[in-house]
């Protein structure tokens, strides 16, 4: 190969080399640095190095712990509805029938939309006087104070979450059903299967890499959640809707504890590895060639 | 879809349409609801005050006047055009380069290289957003398009698409252009640009949608009223707890949906193929 060509080459990977040491690796390195640190641009005196002072502080304090519950009744919460919904929405308008992509279309809609406007619109809906209370005085049902009460502040927002992620995974899990040998099922139907044998026996085994694909994405999402929180609630009514991001946020943009702030994001990240790779675990069956 | 996928496709048995229809259809409609609520309160002169009112009418335009009257707005509307923009290009440019020089491992390394993509892609942006914030600090760059665009405008998943697609295309066509003596730029340019347009366009629709929406970090990163983007200002707008203009803020959400929805509806083949790439990954 000419030099001159590798040269070339050199500079056309450059611009990912600059981003990715910039705004990739250096910040890395620098969270775990800071995380040791007392680092604060309201401190005086500069940043101490404090070994695991931050996290011994986190996994002692209360508010962290409530975030932490937060995210996990979320992730908890949502999940097996919004995976349930997704696949039976799949299984629903996988066949050929008229309409099919209208509706593949529609239950895929909510997922373009930004969640800010998504947030928005179902603040209105859950509002005291909004459309959902309205709905259940009209048929005689009490009607919650949603957002503004803490009991009930969080399910709102998780009712909202599975609403709308769902034709997102929908769309996923039609790729994975899509890639099932279909002569798997005439076989299944000479053989006289029910249909929820073939569901069990055929469709469940060979989704199994998409089914963890989808946990895998979604739980990785659901601990991220913030802007509903930001949007519809500002993390309350007391704390109640303060996920780990949010709580992250507060830390380092509102009291400006980055030190602190830093741990915290060491802690939500190594949380992330560890569920997924336990999924992963999970989902994976053991001794099967995949 | 291939001609294979649709000749299998036409080999399944058609369903009866109209029980799905009957069940299918109200799921439909509820999950549509909220954007229909939006749109009548958007409409709804009443609205204003409770949000619960709108249904009563009268209806007019009069909250898209007011929201385009504001001056704020118009800035929020062309701040989310111009990042997008320049997100959107900056993006398919380096997704092209990089993608190409990985894909046919024209510098030493390429393992290496293509490891430290894959580790970007698995690291969750949020445990990052402290010392990136303090980055564009030290660059000068916090509260200007700067840290709104460059951050942004190279993406590992769009540079990973790129190289497998490379992959697949055959290397006659690039050693013929060398033969003829084209310098790299001109092979680039000429024979590869043309060749990469499937999977650019699916990356520069992808990177539009994420960017248009994006939220979390657009607010940290940019402090003054000017340089706000739509999904930013119109969360900022909602704060004020009891004076909210409802009509308003549904205006400017229908505002805020309508390119999103107008690009998904052009291009919804390549969207949801996009997706299915990611997931068979």
């Amino acid at each position: 190969m000419r030099t001159h060509s590798r040269a070339t080459a050199w500079a056309m990977l450059s611009p990912w080399l600059l981003s990715f040491v910039l705004f990739g690796l250096y910040p890395f390195a620098f969270t775990l640095v800071a995380s040791f640190t007392s680092y604060s641009p309201l401190e005086a005196g500069g940043a101490r190095f404090v070994g695991f002072e931050n996290y011994l502080r986190a996994l002692t304090d209360p508010e962290f712990w409530n975030a932490l519950r937060t995210t996990g009744v979320f992730v908890i919460g949502t999940i097996p509805f919004t995976t349930a919904l997704a696949l039976g929405l799949a299984l629903a308008v996988q066949p050929a029938f008229r309409g099919r992509t209208m509706f593949r279309v529609g239950f895929f809609v909510p997922s373009v939309v930004s969640i800010v406007v998504l947030s928005l619109v179902f603040k209105g809906l859950y509002a005291p006087n909004g459309f959902v209370n309205a709905a259940l005085h009209a048929v005689g049902l009490p009607a919650p104070a949603w957002l503004l009460d803490p009991r009930t502040a969080l399910p709102a927002i998780m009712a909202m979450d599975v609403w709308t992620a769902s034709g997102y995974y929908m769309v996923i899990f039609l790729a994975g059903l899509e890639a099932i040998p279909h002569d798997l099922y005439d076989a299944a139907r000479i053989e006289g299967a029910s249909n929820w044998i073939q569901f069990t026996r055929i469709t469940l085994p060979l989704l199994r890499p998409t089914l963890l694909f989808v946990l895998v994405v979604n739980t990785v999402r659901s601990l991220q959640i913030f802007a509903e929180a930001f949007v519809m609630t500002g993390g309350g009514p007391l704390k109640s809707t303060t996920t780990v991001v949010y709580y992250l946020y507060e830390e380092a943009f509102t009291r400006f504890h980055l030190g602190y702030a830093s741990a915290v994001a060491y802690l939500l990240f190594a949380i992330t590895l560890v569920l997924a790779w336990g999924q992963m675990k999970l989902v994976k069956p053991s001794g099967e060639p995949r | 879809m291939s001609a294979a996928q649709e000749a299998r496709e036409s080999g399944i048995r058609q369903v009866a349409a109209l029980p799905r229809w009957l069940w299918l259809g109200p799921l439909l409609l509820t999950m549509l609801m909220p954007f229909g609520w939006m749109l009548l309160v958007s409409l709804s002169r009443g609205a204003s005050g409770s949000f619960g009112s709108a249904l009563a009418g009268p209806f007019g335009w009069e909250h898209y006047r007011a929201l385009f009257g504001a001056a704020s707005v118009h800035r929020y509307l062309a701040n989310s055009a111009l990042v997008a923009a320049a997100v959107v290009t900056l993006n398919v440019m380096t997704a092209a380069m990089v993608g190409w020089v990985l894909g046919r491992r024209r510098v030493p390394g390429e393992r290496f290289w293509t490891l430290g993509i894959v580790a970007t892609l698995m690291l969750p942006k949020q445990v990052l957003m402290i010392p990136l914030y303090l980055v564009l600090a030290r660059l000068h760059l916090l509260d200007t398009y700067g840290a709104l665009i460059l951050p942004f405008a190279v993406d590992a998943f769009s540079i990973f698409l790129v190289r497998q697609y490379v992959a697949g295309l055959p290397l006659e066509l690039e050693e013929a252009a060398r033969v003829d003596g084209a310098s790299d730029w001109t092979i680039f340019r000429r024979v590869i640009l043309p060749l990469l347009k499937p999977v650019l366009a699916v990356i520069a629709i992808q990177s539009f949608l994420t960017n248009w929406n994006s939220f979390l970090f657009p607010l940290i990163f940019v402090d003054s009223e000017r340089l706000r983007t739509l999904p930013v200002g119109l969360a900022l707008l909602a704060q004020g707890e009891h004076s909210v203009d409802w009509g308003l803020l549904m205006a400017g959400s229908t505002v805020a949906s309508l390119p999103v929805l107008a690009v998904f509806v052009v291009f919804q083949r390549r969207i949801l193929a996009g997706m299915l790439a990611g997931a068979e990954k």
